[in-house]
């Protein structure tokens, strides 16, 4: 959910995905997340078990280049996860903010939290400690999205798998489609920025040669002549 | 630093990997990456990684363990915090449990509760946490033969020659050090500064300025970290950020915005292996309890490499590990003291 004031998500197949999205009702998708959540809660009950200490918490999960947040209540007696178009920071504890795949990458416990913080990749706000408890609760849940899904549907699994293949393999193309055309896009502005950071060069070895001709000369001990 | 081609050195002792598990899943990660050791810690705060929904039930341990031996790996249990004073009742159901279970070592730092295990489980492997800063021949002695502590993990203040030097002199005790993750720059075990902001330290709560006391604050410049209401640090848009703890702060002092103690960076000592093991060290420790499993897997997979390539004669490949480190930077610490 893009917010004013906040840096762009990055240009990828996940954001065209979400302007595709926009005129789509948060009820329409609530079906998905529903199922969704069935399906962790029964693969993993290690998560609610681990949160079990922040029943009363509402996290706000922020894919930044889709127009819905998503918030997860994670009371191990009655959790949710509801699709939401606009969300009052009031109302949440705690939010995590971050591209789609980024999120997913580090549910599936293929990235470090901690480094997508420290590269800036991933935002938290809020209570910080809801967050680092739902952050190990999943990692440590062996969480594989795919193979979650495919498995809870038994004999179909393994079309489905056929199928999730192909279109992450179509995935990876888009994402390599999507970067070229950015870096088209981008091109000129580029250009113009390596002219203009070549000449600011220049100018400041200018400065430097101007300040170094107009210091004082100094005598032997030091002292200003 | 050692890092040319040399023969096969049967001549070197194999160091030990020991590597760090917040999560059953993540003690998975390590021994399939290579770990010969998995360190972890109960859910509660006898361990220095008292960190929200980290750190294992009595069930899941019991079933790391058989996991890990299993596949030939050990697990080590840290009960590395000090019991408050009067209640050692939690203390003393971790060093017994653990024991129970079959951990192949308890990894101690209290002088009581060494005490209290080296009594009730003289069966039992006692190592010296870092958390107890023994640094010195005559402490490491001392645990050593009033306890029969087999290993101590070193504080890291020391430098390759002088950890050297303190092998020599007290063996048959074996050393731990610390060769990737984060950095204290106090005296561990000693430290009260996450107390002074919070009220908690990893000393006694298991955990260095905790995340319930931690508040990240978007603005349009940039991120504003604040620990117990008190700003430490601004990073601007795109700077790298670190750990929220006020070692890592960022103060004002004479008009100029710097890292007072230490700037956000993680130990990187790949390249110094083939000292290390020169030095007479019996294990290699990564930190990062509360790190995930992908951070578990890259770098129990780089240091394997690292030290079965010298241990075959052959340079220590150049592994990229600069995306997992804190602010994005690496150090060699205090093992080459750079600085003097």
């Amino acid at each position: 959910m893009r917010q004013a004031g906040q840096a762009a998500p990055p240009f990828s197949p996940v954001l065209l995905l979400g302007l595709a999205l926009e005129p789509v009702r948060p009820s329409l998708l609530q079906p998905v997340f529903d199922a969704m959540l069935n399906l962790v809660r029964r693969r993993h009950p290690d998560i609610l078990e681990r949160m079990a200490a922040y029943a009363d918490a509402v996290i706000c999960i922020d894919p930044t280049d889709l127009p819905f947040a998503l918030l997860l209540e994670p009371d191990p007696a009655a959790p949710r996860l509801t699709v939401r178009r606009d969300v009052d920071p009031a109302e949440v504890s705690a939010t995590v903010r971050g591209p789609l795949e980024t999120l997913i990458a580090l549910a599936e416990g293929r990235v470090d939290g901690d480094a997508l913080f420290f590269s800036r990749q991933l935002v938290v706000e809020g209570d910080t400690e809801v967050v680092v408890a739902l952050r190990n609760a999943v990692d440590g849940a062996g969480i594989d999205l795919l193979e979650d899904m495919a498995t809870a549907l038994g004999p179909f699994g393994r079309p489905v798998r056929a199928v999730a293949g192909a279109a992450l393999g179509l995935l990876s193309r888009l994402r390599r489609d999507a970067e070229t055309l950015r870096q088209a896009v981008i091109a000129p502005a580029v250009q113009g920025a390596e002219i203009q950071s070549a000449r600011l060069t220049e100018l400041e070895a200018e400065v430097k040669a101007l300040r170094r001709a107009a210091r004082p000369a100094r005598t032997a001990r030091g002292q200003t002549a | 630093m050692s890092t040319a081609a040399e023969p096969a050195r049967p001549d070197l002792v194999r160091p030990e990997l020991v590597c760090p598990a917040g999560t059953p899943a993540a003690l998975k990660s390590a021994v399939e990456a290579g770990a010969d050791c998995v360190y972890v810690g109960f859910r509660d705060e006898t361990n220095a990684r008292n960190f929200p929904g980290l750190n294992f039930s009595r069930k899941e341990l019991d079933e790391g363990i058989a996991f890990a031996h299993a596949h030939g790996a050990k697990v080590l249990v840290a009960i590395n915090t000090f019991p408050r004073a009067g209640q050692p009742e939690l203390w003393h159901r971790a060093v017994d449990d653990a024991a129970a279970m079959g951990a192949d070592a308890l990894i101690l730092a209290d002088i009581g509760l060494v005490d209290y295990a080296a009594r009730r489980h003289p069966q039992a492997r006692l190592h010296l946490s870092v958390q107890a800063a023994a640094s010195n021949p005559e402490a490491i002695r001392f645990y050593a033969e009033r306890f029969g502590v087999q290993r101590v993990v070193l504080p890291r203040v020391l430098t390759v020659q002088e950890i050297a030097a303190l092998n020599a002199k007290i063996r048959p005790v074996e050393t731990e050090v610390f060769v990737f993750g984060g950095l204290c720059v106090m005296a561990e075990g000693r430290c009260a500064l996450s107390s002074y902001a919070t009220g908690q330290s990893p000393n006694v709560n298991g955990v260095c300025s905790p995340a319930a006391h931690v508040r990240y604050v978007e603005q349009a410049g940039g991120i504003t970290s604040q620990l117990g209401g008190f700003t430490i640090n601004r990073f601007g848009p795109g700077e790298p950020a670190g750990y929220p703890t006020l070692c890592k702060g960022r103060f004002v002092a004479d008009g100029k915005a710097s890292y007072l103690f230490e700037e956000p960076t993680s130990l990187n000592t790949l390249g110094m292996l083939p000292d290390l093991i020169r030095a007479g060290v019996t294990a290699f420790k990564i930190e990062g309890r509360q790190r995930g499993r992908a951070y578990v897997a890259a770098v129990v997979q780089a240091f394997r490499a690292g030290v079965d390539a010298v241990l075959a004669g052959r340079p220590v490949p150049d592994l990229d590990l600069d995306r997992i480190t804190e602010g994005g930077r690496q150090t060699t610490g205090a093992y080459e003291k750079a600085w003097r």
